[in-house]
């Protein structure tokens, strides 16, 4: 007889707890819905974020495990690829993200740094130095594609100066018919 | 539409530099050849004479050649125009091919009087014309007009 009765009391037990939980579950909410919808929780939270406390603490993270974990979630969960599929699918999306990119000044701040460091000239004199360029330039030169470019363009060119004459050569025949027809008196 | 005479003056002088060009090419490659060889006079003279003909040769099958067949000397082809019976869209019987060469020949005797009539002519045609019963048309990249 006893050993039901207890069991009905921690039943009872386990219910009122669990019921107190809800309760102040629910209550936390609706706590944090009013610090939320309070004036001056935008105010506090910028505070927080401008104060030294901040910057320490995205240190902290910094430093620690926290970047590495991120990295390995970006490379488990394909986040990069899904971000370039939906970028390169939306295909104005994609225009705008890099226009505006191309056209921020701090992008033309740093192209334009880069254009005037040393470092372009560097890179530059270390390639033209290198025999593989100047090799790569070669098999590029002797390509069957440029060479053909080179004929078409020279025979386009010829072809050019032919179609003149010609259509010259046909103005004088009309203009010196004319002038002879003109001199022996003999109209057309 | 036929080909007038400024036209065809030009296409005429493209082909004359080419038949006396390779002649010249020719008698230059031959003449330093027997230049290393001491030939007597008589020989080097009989060299010249069969120089002269082959060269009178050449330039007879050039254009006999080139007008009994496609109508269109490389001259022509470059000013697109095409030598063509009078009566007919067809290319020159050979024989008339070479009348209308010598006939070429005689229109420049008398001070090129003999090509006059192709400024006075409805179709243009020149005493080579008319001996060769020919006409001289001019021609688009694929066909007559």
């Amino acid at each position: 007889m006893r050993v039901p009765l207890l069991s009905q009391g921690l039943s009872v037990g386990r219910r009122a707890s669990s019921a107190a939980a809800d309760a102040a579950g629910r209550a936390a909410l609706a706590g944090l819905d009013a610090l939320l919808d309070w004036r001056y929780t935008d105010e506090a939270v910028q505070r927080v974020l401008s104060s030294p406390v901040a910057d320490r603490a995205v240190g902290h993270a910094l430093r620690g495990p926290l970047v590495d974990a991120i990295a390995r979630d970006l490379t488990r969960y394909a986040v990069l690829e899904r971000v370039a599929d939906e970028l390169v699918a939306d295909e104005a999306e994609l225009e705008r993200v890099v226009g505006s990119v191309v056209d921020s000044p701090v992008v033309q701040r740093a192209a334009t740094q880069v254009l005037g460091s040393r470092l372009l000239d560097t890179i530059v004199e270390r390639l033209l130095e290198s025999e593989e360029l100047w090799l790569m330039v070669d098999e590029i030169a002797h390509s069957p594609a440029v060479t053909d470019a080179i004929g078409q363009q020279s025979v386009g060119f010829a072809d050019q100066v032919a179609g003149q004459v010609r259509v010259r050569s046909q103005r004088a025949d009309a203009g010196l018919e004319r002038v002879a027809r003109r001199l022996l008196r003999r109209p057309r | 539409m036929y080909a007038g005479l400024v036209t065809r003056a030009l296409a005429f002088a493209v082909d004359a530099a080419i038949v006396d060009l390779t002649g010249i090419f020719v008698g230059v490659v031959v003449g330093l050849g027997l230049s290393v060889l001491k030939t007597p006079d008589s020989v080097d003279h009989l060299l010249l004479a069969i120089g002269g003909v082959l060269f009178v040769v050449w330039t007879v099958a050039y254009f006999v050649g080139f007008w009994s067949t496609t109508g269109q000397t490389p001259g022509n082809r470059l000013m697109h125009i095409r030598v063509r019976r009078a009566s007919e869209d067809a290319a020159l019987r050979p024989r008339w091919a070479f009348v209308r060469l010598i006939g070429t020949g005689l229109a420049a005797l008398p001070l090129l009087l003999g090509f006059l009539p192709m400024l006075l002519t409805d179709r243009r045609r020149g005493l080579q014309d008319m001996l060769g019963r020919s006409v001289v048309v001019h021609v688009r990249a694929g066909g007559a007009r």
